[in-house]
């Protein structure tokens, strides 16, 4: 026991429960936004991956790792576009626009993917270094733990309490609520709804294609088919488990991040079973967190229901 | 029409159809495969290839000679099961994506059976062996029907979390679990090859096309007598219509939820039996790989109707056919096929939605 809990795999547990945090942080709080504005965004998945594989085309031919997050913001962009004019402009059913582009993103980046590598060996490229914030790394143990991340990580952080603070302490914020509770409202008011959906999507698919591109360059040095393994799909379990709330949010993306994290530790750990057990665990504990959640009161009333004047 | 000057000025704005109209319908439809094809060749040429010559071998590695044919409906065989899953369960209005797991739980529910009903007379091994990749595929839709009616779990997001586990369940099961092939020293990720017995019969003396086939071709018949000819097939688009006005009328939604998720499992469980025991021989995950996504695709552009969800599946069967043909000749690589398809649906969603407006000339006064 004393060897399984040792102090230093204890420290690495929790700093890449952090690190993991990331991606699956910025999507979620995205999405949060989107989903307040009453689109349910089934699509995180494949903007998830599109942002992804942005990132290391960019990266690995250019070698500027800058580069490739404003690529795969940029191309989270492009997928939110897509996703706005499915469900704000053309009103297709919500969910199955959102699998759509999944299955759209899913085979447009193994064909670039096929296409970039054809004839030679993959291309790598240099990811993010981790930086110490001078002073507070060297606090024990949390030093360690928080404070030598990569860069992303800590904007991931604070982007929690910048969308509290634009939700809930602005006059667009309550405005963009509304729309997710009673859109009608807001017409009458001779607000634009489409444009407003149109902004509300565009701000969740550009983090969630942040959130893709740190998952290329925080974590690996080279692309593979379905990178992203379902980590869009847990960005958009975590909004529900966390009640549509950010504090919320944020502890349900730190409860997939451990169990992961866990999972990677598990040959250090030297436990004696099939690692797949483990790799399972997020996806389990997903399915048991929604089973187990009975109050869903914050849930937009409008969520996922078209708007028709 | 004469002059602008002497009538109305009018505009063309966009209204929403009261009924829909044949015509208007299948021009929309069409239109939607023109510019997915459109958007396909532009993705071709942004990738360097010769787009003519990438599309004509597409077309004669699909359909071009009897070999490519029954190719393409060897392909189009689990393709067209999992569509009519689809076609299950989406005119339930039940949004389960659960067909890719389903086809795994199917072909690991029908690999046991292989195991436990070794040495019985053949006919009888056979169709043991079908129905435990049925009863698996039913049992994993039936776990995302229970959790949407008794906790309410959104079948989307329960159908996802199950495509992952399954995967890894039987990535343990094959990669160092009981169910590794053994007498090799590198692990494959594979069992050993099914006795002959177990294997599907295979039809006009091919190599390729088998059994399944026909159990492809026999669901989309018991599909249209489901939906169309019985009640339980009533209850399923009354689901999808107005689920508030069949409570009233005194139907359980949640046991009308469980039985289509069930039925849907049930089809696309059947074509991971197909897979394995008709074209692979061995279970193994990277042939039953996106047979469930591709299937979502195939029902709904086949209109989530039976009919229409046959002739998408030998379509696409044959254009994941053709691809490898493709791949070949023209050096374009076969994952040109899935970027198409999702192009595909997406434009085809927009001609459904489409479908429900018309453009009509106003004049100014009119708005």
């Amino acid at each position: 026991m004393s060897e399984l809990f040792s102090e230093a795999i204890l420290i690495s547990i929790l700093a890449s429960t952090v690190r993991i945090m990331t991606p699956i942080l910025f999507a979620a709080i995205g999405e949060l936004v989107t989903q307040r504005a009453g689109i349910w965004n089934m699509g995180v998945e494949g903007t998830m991956l599109t942002g992804a594989f942005t990132a290391y085309i960019v990266a690995s031919s250019t070698g500027s790792v800058w580069l490739a997050v404003w690529a795969a913001m940029a191309s989270g962009a492009l997928m939110g576009l897509l996703t706005a004019f499915m469900t704000a402009t053309m009103r297709v059913d919500h969910f199955i626009s959102g699998l759509g582009i999944n299955l759209l993103a899913g085979g447009l980046t193994l064909y670039w993917f096929r296409i970039y590598i054809k004839g030679r060996p993959q291309p790598t490229f240099d990811g993010f270094d981790s930086v110490a914030i001078p002073g507070l790394s060297a606090i024990p143990w949390l030093g360690e733990i928080l404070f030598t991340q990569r860069l992303l990580t800590y904007l991931a952080f604070a982007m929690v309490p910048v969308i509290w603070f634009l939700l809930y302490r602005t006059r667009w914020g309550l405005e963009l609520r509304c729309l997710g509770e009673n859109p009608k409202a807001l017409d009458i008011k001779g607000i634009n709804i489409v444009r407003r959906q149109y902004l509300a999507v565009m701000i969740g698919s550009v983090m969630t294609g942040l959130g893709g591109g740190f998952l290329m360059l925080g974590f690996s040095d080279r692309f593979l088919a379905d990178i992203t393994a379902g980590r869009g799909w847990l960005a958009v379990v975590a909004i529900i488990a966390g009640n549509w709330m950010p504090r919320g949010v944020l502890a349900a993306v730190l409860v997939f991040a451990l169990l992961e994290s866990i999972a990677t530790h598990v040959q250090v750990l030297s436990l004696n079973v099939p690692h797949q057990i483990f790799l399972a665990l997020p996806y389990l504990a997903s399915i048991l967190l929604l089973m187990g959640l009975r109050r869903k009161t914050n849930q937009p009333v409008k969520l996922g229901i078209p708007y028709f004047r | 029409m004469s002059s602008a000057a002497t009538q109305p000025r009018t505009r063309l704005t966009i209204e929403r159809r009261l009924n829909r109209n044949a015509g208007w319908t299948f021009t929309m439809y069409l239109s939607a495969t023109l510019i997915g094809l459109a958007l396909s060749a532009l993705l071709l040429w942004t990738s360097g290839a010769d787009v003519a010559k990438a599309f004509s071998a597409l077309l004669k590695g699909a359909f071009g000679s009897q070999k490519a044919w029954i190719g393409t409906l060897s392909k189009a065989t689990p393709l067209i099961l999992t569509g009519l899953a689809t076609v299950v369960a989406f005119r339930a209005q039940v949004w389960s994506i659960g067909q890719e797991g389903q086809v795994y739980a199917g072909a690991m529910g029908a690999y046991l059976g292989c195991l436990v009903f070794a040495g019985l007379p053949v006919a009888l091994y056979l169709s043991l062996i079908i129905l435990s990749g049925i009863i698996g595929g039913a049992l994993l839709g039936t776990i995302a029907a229970v959790l949407k009616d008794r906790f309410d779990v959104n079948e989307i997001i329960s159908t996802v979390m199950m495509n992952y586990l399954i995967v890894f369940l039987l990535s343990y099961l094959i990669g160092g679990g009981p169910w590794t092939e053994i007498s090799s020293t590198v692990v494959y990720q594979q069992t050993g090859p099914v006795p002959d017995a177990s294997q599907l019969p295979q039809l006009l003396g091919s190599k390729k096309l088998h059994l399944g086939f026909l159990f492809a071709m026999a669901s989309a018949v018991v599909c249209y007598v489901l939906l169309e000819k019985t009640p339980l097939g009533y209850e399923i688009r009354a689901l999808g219509y107005n689920p508030v006005a069949l409570a009233y009328r005194g139907t359980n939604i949640g046991r009308t939820i469980i039985m289509v998720m069930a039925i849907s499992g049930a089809i696309a469980g059947l074509a991971g039996v197909s897979e394995i025991f008709g074209t692979s021989h061995r279970l193994r995950s990277d042939t039953l790989y996106g047979l469930g996504y591709t299937g979502i695709i195939i029902g709904m552009i086949g209109g989530l109707r039976p009919l229409g969800t046959v002739v998408a599946g030998i379509i696409f069967g044959g254009l994941a056919s053709g691809a490898l043909y493709m791949k070949l000749l023209a050096k374009v690589p076969s994952a040109l096929v899935p970027a198409m398809e999702g192009i595909l649906m997406l434009t085809f969603l927009c001609a459904g939605v489409a479908a429900h407006y018309r453009l009509v000339r106003v004049g100014d006064g009119d708005v």
